[in-house]
């Protein structure tokens, strides 16, 4: 009996610490980041959940304006998570035999190209353009690495955006322009529309390059779009809309064939879509811009854990089956302690639900050129805030929907 | 009954592998090579520096300035970019290169703009606060005849587990008096990286 108290203690422990986290990601949408950072601080990861307790670390430490931190936590789980794209047997044992959380957060392919987005952005606002500049290059090297049969499969257009707007900061137009067009391409197999700041940077870079026949494909793809006149500040502008939607457990209890055990199935979902998609404005007092789709996150995540299924449905009915025998012969030994067995096994089915939940919902990109000393950016439901330009040509500018907060990065 | 025991047996195995660890430190010697990850690391910076240097030295430029200037040239180290795949840190590769610069005799060295910048702070103090004997003015900088300059570039090719990572290493030594590059040097390393696809 006492060993049984044991296992049960063990398996019980798992299972709140994925809730908690998804539970602070439910607050991120109506409390200061710097709120939720300070909550998440004072708890300890799970040795199981050191990625994902990084991830969110991290991003919390980038969009609080602290982001050196943030390129600590970030390269901690982004180092966590590449050792753990080999399969540990003994994880794998326990994820088929008791619950999927006994893994180690390993990242979804969304979370292993994420994090060189944001430590992009952590290291450019730390004044350190060549450090996201390595990011990018490793972003493309996990990208490349993650196409398996499959040519969307953690393939993100705002990864490409970013690494495009680098490379036009450090004047490297090849690259950028190539860049940009990844980023269409990408956006173009996902079905979505091209925002105008994209549809402008295609046709800036291919006319600051020379490149003529692409400058008149691109004409010729985007009539509309019109070469603005030389101007004295370029303003790239990104926003982060909401916060990504987090996994929900799904479970199913059922009595066996003879009736004598219950057998409980959980796995993991995503609730409904629902889409309330917000954008910020830039405004220099002549033109305003509106911010444009260019990573739909609460799809990609979805789009993951489609892919992630069969495997989840295999553990899962490996796991039944385990659990099943394991009842059996604790109810032939006596039926009192099959029972408890019976209870241990319904409690322990737990779904994994673990996920980079506090990232935001959405990435939107605006593009501005202006002859203005100010520009002013008006957030949803967090006011205007305005961005001095007159020390620098080129900015960088990050907002977000959940504080009044505006990163500036310029050069 | 058996049965039923193994069971048991395997559950609290799976527990227990799922949760040991542990580590070991050994110290070992600066020079030994020690490659974990393939990244770029302390061997990497030495053996580039070394090569790139030793060729530097042997090359036409430096006995044609001794021999027309009548002095050893005085070099700086400017900035190595760093537009690899790694987040290199080029301070140490600097550090490697003027040691081994320096140590080779055959050329003076001086203080690179940061450093400049402090030891000017430090003369400012002394005009104002050290005795007249052991003041030191300003005005007496050993000015620099080159700059050396240069880049690490990577290109990594991944399939699967395996990667391989190639780095080139460009340097060139560059007149301050007239921009003429007097010399250009590369050294290229490539790694084959091949990753478990088990863990502990």
């Amino acid at each position: 009996m006492p060993k049984l108290l044991f296992i049960i203690l063990i398996l019980l422990a798992g299972c709140s610490a994925q809730h908690g986290s998804n539970r602070l990601a439910e607050e991120l949408t109506y409390q200061p980041p710097q709120t939720i950072l300070n909550a998440l601080q004072s708890d300890q990861p799970d040795t199981t959940d050191i990625a994902q307790y990084y991830l969110n670390l991290g991003y919390l430490q980038l969009i609080s304006g602290q982001p050196k931190s943030a390129i600590e936590s970030l390269q901690t789980a982004k180092k966590e998570m590449q050792l753990l794209t080999a399969t540990s047997v003994s994880e794998t044992l326990a994820a088929g035999t008791i619950n999927e959380t006994f893994r180690r957060y390993s990242g979804s392919p969304t979370d292993r190209v994420m994090v060189h987005n944001m430590l992009a952005l952590s290291y450019l606002f730390s004044d350190d353009i060549e450090g996201a500049r390595v990011e990018m290059l490793q972003a493309d090297v996990a990208m490349k690495t993650l196409i398996d049969g499959d040519a969307l499969n953690g393939q993100l257009a705002s990864t490409h955006l970013l690494t495009a707007i680098i490379y036009e900061l450090l004047d490297e137009r090849s690259n950028a322009f190539i860049s940009y067009r990844f980023a269409e391409k990408i956006m173009l197999e996902r079905g979505l529309s091209i925002p105008l700041s994209l549809q402008l940077a295609l046709l800036r870079m291919s006319d600051k390059m020379g490149n003529n026949v692409q400058y008149r494909y691109y004409k010729n793809q985007y009539p509309s779009v019109v070469l603005p006149a030389n101007k004295t500040h370029q303003v790239f502008s990104l926003y982060f809309d909401g916060v990504v939607d987090h996994k929900r457990e799904a479970s199913i209890v059922v009595p066996s064939f003879a009736g004598h055990q219950l057998i409980r199935v959980s796995v993991p979902t995503y609730p409904p879509r629902y889409t309330n998609s917000r954008h910020n404005t830039i405004n220099d007092g002549e033109q305003s811009k509106n911010s444009g789709l260019i990573e739909d996150v609460n799809r990609i995540v979805r789009e993951d854990l489609d892919k992630e299924y069969p495997s989840i449905l295999l553990l899962t009915t490996t796991r039944a089956v385990a659990k099943y025998q394991l009842v059996q012969e604790a109810q032939r030994r006596d039926p009192l302690l099959g029972a408890i067995v019976n209870m241990t096994t319904l409690i322990s089915e737990v779904a994994d639900v673990r996920s980079w939940n506090m990232l935001p919902a959405s990435i939107q990109f605006s593009y501005l050129e202006t002859d203005s000393q100010n520009v002013v950016i008006e957030l949803p439901n967090q006011g205007r805030q305005s961005i001095n330009l007159d020390k620098a040509a080129q900015h960088v500018i990050l907002a977000t929907g959940l504080s009044k907060d505006v990163f500036h990065y310029q050069q | 009954m058996k049965k039923h025991s193994s069971l048991w047996v395997m559950l609290a195995a799976v527990l227990v592998l799922s949760a040991c660890s542990s580590s070991t430190v050994e110290r070992l010697d600066p020079q030994a090579q020690v490659d974990l990850s393939g990244e770029w690391n302390d061997t990497d910076a030495q053996l580039v520096a070394r090569e790139m240097v030793d060729d530097a030295l042997s090359r036409a430029w430096l006995p044609k300035f001794v021999q027309s200037n009548g002095k050893d040239p005085a070099v700086i180290v400017g900035k190595i970019k760093n537009l690899s795949h790694e987040h290199i840190n080029t301070a140490v590769f600097i550090a490697n290169i003027e040691r081994e610069l320096i140590n080779s005799g055959e050329v003076q060295f001086v203080a690179d703009a940061q450093r400049r910048e402090e030891i000017r702070n430090e003369r400012a103090d002394q005009d104002l606060n050290a005795s007249e004997a052991t003041r030191k003015e300003n005005g007496q900088e050993y000015g620099a005849d080159f700059m050396m300059q240069g880049q690490v570039n990577t290109i990594v090719d991944v399939e699967g587990t395996t990667q391989v990572r190639f780095y080139q290493v460009n340097l060139e030594l560059i007149s301050l008096k007239d921009n003429r590059k007097v010399w250009i040097g590369d050294t290229k390393i490539k790694k084959l990286i091949t990753n478990s696809t088990l863990r502990k």
